[in-house]
C-alpha cells in the first residue's frame, strides 16, 4: 500500500502542471495546427483541406519580415548581453550597499506597462530631441536624418525593453559564483583577463544561456516596438501575424505564420543549446584531453 | 534537458502522448473553433418591452461625457455598465468574433462599431434586426442624410452614435500649403507625412485625389491606389502608417501633415492651435459609428431605451459638447447655440452642405470575398512591408 502510494506521489505532484500545460499549451497548439491547414473565409467558414500550401505561401510572401525579426532580435540580444553583463557584474561584486537599490532600478521599469515604456521612447528619439542632436553632432546620424521610424529605433526599443530579462539571470549566476575560485586563479598567476575568460565566463555560462533565450525568443515575436518606433520598412513577423489575424481575418495564414515562427525559434534554440551548451562553454573536453 | 529525462526518454514520450490524447479528446468535445455565421436574412428581431435590469454597452474611448450615463440611470432605473473596450474595429472584432459566432454577445446589449464593421457583422449574422416601433423617437430626430445609408437601407440593424470625417490633419505653421491629398506626395515633405493604416480611410482618399469615385471604383482602381502609396513608401515619402497616434507626431512636429480624423483635430487643437483639420480639395471620407444589438444580447428592451434617450436633442447636446464629433441628431445645433455658440458654429461638428459637397460615405473594396481579400492583402503588404 505504502509503496503504491509512494509510486503515485510523483504523478500526483506532476498532475497540476501537466493539466495546465495540456489545457493552455497542447490544446491551443492543436487548434492552431489544425487551423493552419484550413482554407476558406470568415463568411463561408474555414474547412480543413490539409492546405500545406498555406505554409509555403506564408513563408515565401513574408520571408523579409521573418528575416527582419531574427535580425532585430539577434542584434538586440547581443546588445543586451554587452550592456547587461558588465551591469550584472557590477551589481554582484562592486555595488556594496547599493546592491539592492541597483537591482531595484533594473526591475523598476516593470512598474510601468510595456506599451507606455515603448511609447516614451518616441519622445526620447523624436526628431528634435537632445539625443538625436548629439548623434547628429557625432555624425552617427546624418544631418538630414532621423532616428525615429528607422531600424535603429526598433532595435533600441527592443534592447531597452528586454534588458532586465538578460540582467536578472546573469546576476543570479554571477551572485552564486564562488569567489575563492577567482582568488585561486590569481594565485596561479592568471591575469585578470585570463581569470575572466577562463573562470568567470565559463562558470556564468548558464546565466548567459538563460538570458539569451529569455531575450531572443520574445524579441523575435515582438510587434509593439516595430509598431511605434518603426517606420514603413521595419515591420517584423509579429506585425504581419497581427494584421493577418485582425485586418485580413485570414486565420489560417496567421496560424501558419505563427507555427512557422515557433518552429524556427525551436530549431534555433535547440541548435544554440547544442553548440553553445553548458558543457562546451565550460571547456570540459579540453581538460580531459 | 536534465539528466533524469535523458535516462528516461520512454516515460517522457508516453507522458506527452497521453497529453496529446487528452487534448484530442477535449478538442472533439469542443467542436470546431470557428463555425459558420448564420445567414443575416434570418436574423431575429431584438425584443422590445418594459426596460429594466442591467444594460452592458461597449463603446470607443472618450466618446461620451461624464454625466449622460448617470442621468440615464436616474431617469430609467436601469443600471448601466458602460465599457470603453472598442479601440479599433479590427481588434474589437478579433476579440468578440469567437463569442458572436456562437450567438453569445459576452453580456453586451449594445456595441458600437464603424459602418463597414457594422455591415460585416450583419453579413456574418452576428447582429439582430431592430424593431422600428421601439425606436420611433429616433427616426423623428435622425438627420435625413443618415436615414438611408447604402450599407443599411432604412436602418434595419444600425443606429448612428456619432459621425466624423477622414481628411487632412495639418501643422499649418510647418506646412501651410497642403490643401489636397496629392500634396502629401510632394517631395518637399519627404519623411514628414503619415497615413492611417485603415484601408477604408486612406485608400479611397488617394483615389479621390486622382479623380476616381471610390463608390464605383473597381478592384483594379483600389490596387492602383495602393500601388501609388507603395511607391511613396519606398521613396521614403511616408514616415509611418498609424492609428490615432499620429496626433503626437504632429504635436512634436516630427510629422507636418497626416491623413487623419476630424474629431482628433478638434481635440488636438485645444493643446496646439497650429494643428488643424483641412478638408481635402477633392473631398473627405465620411463615416459613422453605429449602435447595434448583437445576437444573444441579454437586455434588448433596455438597449432600445438607451438609444432613444441619446436621440433626445437635449441629451445629445450634452454628449456633443464633450466629444466634438458630428452629431446624427437634428435640433442639437439650436440647443448648443444658446450654451456654446462657438461650438455650434464649428464646421467640424455641424458641417454645412458646402463643406461636405465632395465627401463620400465610407466604402469597402468591391467584388466577392476573393477580390476583397486581394485588396486587403495588397494593403497589408504595404503597411506591414
Amino acid at each position: 500500500m505504502t509503496t503504491l502510494r509512494q509510486r503515485l506521489v510523483p504523478y500526483a505532484l506532476l498532475a497540476p502542471g501537466l493539466l495546465w500545460l495540456t489545457l493552455f499549451f497542447v490544446v491551443p497548439m492543436y487548434f492552431m495546427g489544425e487551423l493552419s491547414l484550413k482554407t476558406g473565409s470568415l463568411a463561408d467558414g474555414f474547412q480543413l483541406t490539409w492546405a500545406f500550401e498555406n505554409y509555403t505561401n506564408a513563408i515565401s510572401n513574408y520571408s523579409t519580415q521573418f528575416g527582419r525579426a531574427f535580425l532585430y532580435a539577434g542584434v538586440a540580444t547581443v546588445l543586451c548581453l554587452l550592456l547587461g553583463y558588465p551591469l550584472a557584474y557590477a551589481i554582484a561584486f562592486k555595488a556594496g550597499r547599493w546592491q539592492n537599490l541597483m537591482l531595484f532600478a533594473v526591475i523598476a521599469p516593470f512598474f510601468t506597462t510595456y506599451l507606455i515604456r515603448t511609447i516614451a521612447w518616441k519622445t526620447i528619439l523624436e526628431d528634435n530631441s537632445p539625443v538625436v542632436d548629439v548623434l547628429k553632432f557625432l555624425h552617427i546620424v546624418p544631418q538630414d536624418g532621423r532616428v525615429l521610424a528607422t531600424a535603429g529605433a526598433v532595435i533600441a526599443g527592443l534592447t531597452y525593453n528586454f534588458l532586465p530579462f538578460m540582467v536578472l539571470p546573469l546576476y543570479a549566476s554571477l551572485e552564486r559564483l564562488d569567489l575563492r575560485l577567482l582568488e585561486a586563479s590569481r594565485d596561479l598567476y592568471a591575469s585578470a583577463r585570463q581569470t575572466f575568460l577562463k573562470v568567470t565566463l565559463p562558470l556564468t555560462a548558464p546565466g548567459i544561456i538563460a538570458g539569451v533565450l529569455l531575450t531572443f525568443i520574445p524579441a523575435a515575436g515582438d510587434y509593439v516596438n516595430a509598431t511605434f518606433l518603426g517606420g514603413t520598412n521595419q515591420s517584423m513577423i509579429g506585425n504581419v501575424i497581427q494584421a493577418q489575424y485582425l485586418v485580413v481575418n485570414d486565420y489560417p495564414t496567421a496560424a501558419a505564420l505563427s507555427f512557422t515562427l515557433l518552429v524556427i525559434i525551436l530549431i534555433a534554440v535547440l541548435l544554440y543549446i547544442r553548440f553553445a551548451g553548458t558543457e562546451a562553454l565550460m571547456g570540459e573536453e579540453e581538460e580531459v584531453r | 534537458m536534465s539528466e533524469r529525462n535523458k535516462k528516461n526518454p520512454g516515460k517522457l514520450f508516453l507522458l506527452s502522448l497521453a497529453g496529446l490524447a487528452a487534448s484530442l479528446a477535449i478538442a472533439a468535445c469542443g467542436g470546431g473553433g470557428i463555425s459558420e455565421g448564420t445567414d443575416s436574412s434570418e436574423a431575429p428581431t431584438a425584443a422590445a418591452g418594459n426596460a429594466s435590469g442591467t444594460l452592458n454597452i461597449s463603446n470607443w474611448p472618450l466618446y461620451i461625457d461624464e454625466e449622460t450615463i448617470s442621468d440615464f440611470e436616474k431617469e430609467s432605473g436601469i443600471k448601466v455598465n458602460y465599457t470603453e473596450d472598442v479601440n479599433s474595429n479590427t481588434d474589437f472584432f478579433g476579440k468578440v468574433q469567437p463569442l458572436l459566432a456562437n450567438g453569445d454577445s459576452g453580456g453586451r446589449s449594445i456595441l458600437t462599431v464603424t459602418d463597414w464593421m457594422s455591415q460585416k457583422m450583419w453579413d456574418l449574422g452576428y447582429l439582430q434586426k431592430l424593431d422600428p416601433n421601439a425606436l420611433e423617437p429616433i427616426f423623428d430626430n435622425l438627420i435625413p442624410s443618415l436615414q438611408d445609408p447604402a450599407f443599411d437601407p432604412g436602418r434595419t440593424y444600425s443606429i448612428p452614435w456619432q459621425s466624423g470625417m477622414t481628411g487632412l490633419v495639418v501643422r499649418t505653421d510647418l506646412a501651410p500649403d497642403i490643401k489636397s491629398i496629392n500634396d502629401l506626395f510632394d517631395p518637399a515633405y519627404k519623411g514628414k507625412i503619415t497615413m492611417l493604416d485603415e484601408l477604408r480611410d486612406t485608400v479611397p482618399l488617394v483615389m479621390k485625389a486622382d479623380g476616381i469615385d471610390p463608390v464605383n471604383a473597381s478592384t483594379q482602381d483600389w490596387l492602383d491606389a495602393i500601388d501609388k502609396i507603395k511607391q511613396a513608401k519606398n521613396d521614403g515619402q511616408i514616415r509611418r502608417f498609424t492609428g490615432n497616434d499620429y496626433v503626437q507626431d504632429l504635436a512634436k512636429g516630427d510629422v507636418v501633415a497626416a491623413v487623419g480624423w476630424s474629431g482628433d483635430a478638434v481635440q488636438a487643437q485645444a493643446d496646439n492651435e497650429n494643428i488643424e483639420y483641412i478638408q481635402p480639395e477633392q473631398g473627405c471620407m465620411i463615416w459613422s459609428d453605429n449602435m447595434s444589438i448583437p445576437l444573444g444580447a441579454p437586455n434588448s428592451p433596455a438597449a432600445y431605451e438607451f438609444m432613444n434617450y441619446v436621440y433626445e436633442p437635449a441629451n445629445q447636446a450634452q454628449i456633443v459638447e464633450y466629444v466634438n464629433y458630428i452629431t446624427p441628431v437634428s435640433g442639437v445645433k439650436e440647443i448648443l447655440a444658446k450654451q456654446d455658440p462657438a461650438l455650434a458654429e464649428s464646421e467640424l461638428i455641424f458641417p454645412s452642405e458646402e463643406f461636405l459637397a465632395d465627401c463620400t460615405n465610407q466604402v469597402s473594396p468591391p467584388g466577392d470575398e476573393a477580390a476583397k481579400r486581394e485588396v486587403e492583402n495588397a494593403w497589408v503588404a504595404v503597411t506591414k512591408g
